[in-house]
């Protein structure tokens, strides 16, 4: 039975396991603490975790467009109280 | 030094509209402002776009803006860490916090403490969180008044004796009465006026400022190369590399635990809109990367070597690296506008660490241990008049005491506050830890922390841990949290057979 709920639970949150690719890109200070290769003039190490900003978004984006779209989790963890309408919700 | 008058000019206007803002923010999504949770969190209704602007001022303050591209000026490549740091608050804020607001809303919780006081049922742990949370905002306050007082300087103001500390306090007397009358609506809407002013003024300084000064390769040649990049490690010590990323995640990690967080969050309207302010808030973190870098911008200018800038050098250290460059690139009404951004950018997180810490003490201490059964008027009149004493307290703090300390205590801050990881956000995912333990867990890591930071004479965070034989420095926060966790974790089966003689369904 719990095998069973647990199983679901990963079923319907998978995409969250994306989540983790911004920690991987920037855990390992070793392989941006470096200087070339260069892009317009900016050293790796800078231009490198600037772009890992950019990644982090995207991932969140995608595990939101996921979420909504495929596995359905956050309509299904908050039913009510997401189109609750109150004036204003939209801004 | 004297006075900047165009700068002036255009600083005081923009000052001046944010105050009508401020407090015509009362009539904006108009309610009862007599209910603390319309004054504390506005009525909950804000949604994806200004909760992005809130939490975008809320988290990105002043001194932030200034701190970091001094740190990067000064230090070089360690200041960077910011960037990792902002990149891990993201996946944090995404799994955690939308489970909480959904409790939160459900049950009416103001606070975090209002949540933990319910999840465990000790109001003693409540108390923890809560005195822990203004204790670790108060100094925060205070260093957005540093942020302030740096551009107030720049523009020429005399320094120094009661004149000296004039504006400062005029501006926390308007910052003080539109927090009172309008609450958290007021930094809400003035967040879209300071988001606006930063992102014109570091447009135009990524583009002007690298033409004026040859490009980014020039910019880059010109930096000492040992600023570069981060030392590598030698011998038997994981050296800059392990300070570097835990003082990212460490930071990353207590981040939301803030109260001031804390309050942007339950005041989004629904879950729906923290997550996908998970991806947009990211844009606030590539600026503030983008004004890290303008320490090094600062550096390849000279401005340290500008004969004009000696007095705020000295003054203020590498604080005056960035109003020292703005002045040197811009012309003056300009500098009023990059100034104004600055200035304002203090305001709006001031203004919501205030009411998170009235929030705090209104209902975790009035309520619940000295006033149990005031009515909902009188506990948000309460928390008005905490906001203002907040206030006054913080000004106190910067026109007495040395700025020195406001940082140390800021440093501690950081410690204290990742010490309320096991409560919050454990409880929200497991039902497991006794509450009895988690306490002990807080007060032994707290302890932990705080003398970590003290063997460092509390000016680095940065704690030198040996283990075999190999030295590993890292953040003190990320140790102490885990002693904590250490703590609860163990005490917690022993615990749970000494204070539930019922047992466990």
């Amino acid at each position: 039975m719990a095998e069973k709920i647990k199983r679901r639970g990963i079923a319907r949150y998978w995409p969250r396991f994306l989540l983790v690719i911004p920690f991987l890109l920037v855990v390992w200070v070793p392989f941006y603490n470096r200087i070339e290769p260069k892009l317009g003039g900016v050293p790796f190490f800078y231009w490198y975790q600037l772009s890992a900003i950019l990644v982090g978004a995207a991932v969140a984006l995608t595990v939101y467009w996921l979420e909504l779209r495929v596995s359905r989790t956050t309509e299904r963890a908050a039913p009510d109280l997401d189109s609750s309408g109150t004036p204003g919700d939209i801004l | 030094m004297s006075l900047n008058l165009p700068a002036t000019a255009v600083f005081v206007a923009l000052f001046l509209f944010v105050t009508w803002v401020g407090f015509i923010a009362a009539r904006w999504r108009k309610a009862d402002l007599n209910l603390l949770h319309e004054w504390g969190l506005g009525g909950r209704r804000f949604g994806t776009v200004v909760t992005w602007f809130l939490l975008g001022g809320d988290l990105y303050t002043a001194y932030t803006f200034i701190a970091v591209p001094a740190l990067v000026f000064g230090a070089g490549a360690v200041g960077f860490f910011a960037v990792p740091y902002t990149i891990m608050i993201y996946p944090v804020l995404y799994l955690v916090f939308p489970r909480l607001w959904t409790i939160a809303h459900e049950r009416g919780h103001v606070t975090a403490a209002d949540y933990v006081r319910e999840r465990f049922d000790s109001r003693y742990l409540a108390l923890a969180v809560a005195l822990t949370g203004i204790v670790a905002t108060m100094p925060y306050i205070a260093l957005q008044l540093v942020g302030m007082e740096v551009v107030i300087g720049a523009l020429g103001f005399p320094a120094g004796g009661f004149v000296g500390h004039l504006p400062l306090i005029i501006a926390f007397v308007i910052l003080a009465a539109f927090t009172y009358t309008s609450g958290l609506r007021a930094p809400a809407l003035i967040a879209v006026v300071k988001d606006m002013l930063i992102f014109v003024t570091i447009f135009a300084a990524i583009v002007i400022i690298p033409a004026k000064l040859g490009g980014y390769g020039a910019i880059f040649a010109s930096v000492p190369p040992e600023k570069l990049t981060l030392e590598p490690p030698s011998g038997a010590s994981l050296g800059s590399y392990s300070a570097y990323i835990t003082l990212a995640l460490g930071s990353a990690l207590a981040l939301f635990l803030y109260p001031h967080s804390m309050t942007g969050i339950l005041s989004a309207s629904s879950g729906k809109v923290i997550r996908r302010n998970a991806a947009a808030l990211s844009a606030y973190s590539f600026v503030l990367g983008l004004i890290a870098l303008l320490g090094f911008m600062a550096i390849a200018a000279g401005v340290d070597k500008n004969p004009a800038h000696a007095a705020g050098f000295a003054r203020y250290g590498a604080n005056f690296a960035v109003p020292a460059l703005l002045l040197d690139m811009f012309p003056s009404w300009f500098v009023g506008v990059a100034f104004a951004a600055i200035a304002i950018g203090a305001l709006v997180p001031a203004a919501i660490m205030s009411i998170a810490c009235a929030n705090l003490f209104t209902r975790n201490l009035y309520k619940e241990f000295l006033r149990p059964h005031c009515t909902d008027a009188e506990e948000a009149r309460m928390a008005k008049i905490v906001s203002l004493v907040v206030k006054v307290g913080s000004v106190l703090f910067i026109v007495a005491i040395p700025h020195s300390y406001a940082i140390h205590f800021q440093l501690l801050g950081g410690i204290w506050i990742i010490q309320l990881l096991p409560p919050i956000l454990l409880g929200l995912f497991t039902q497991r830890f006794n509450a009895h333990a988690l306490l002990l867990g807080w007060a032994g890591g707290t302890a932990i922390g705080t003398y970590m930071a003290a063997t460092r004479g509390f000016t680095s965070s940065v704690y030198p841990f040996e283990i075999f034989g190999l030295t590993i420095p890292g953040y003190a926060a990320l140790y102490s949290v885990f002693v904590n966790f250490l703590i609860a974790a163990a005490l917690t089966p022993v615990l749970d057979r000494l204070t539930r003689p019922r047992g466990r369904a």
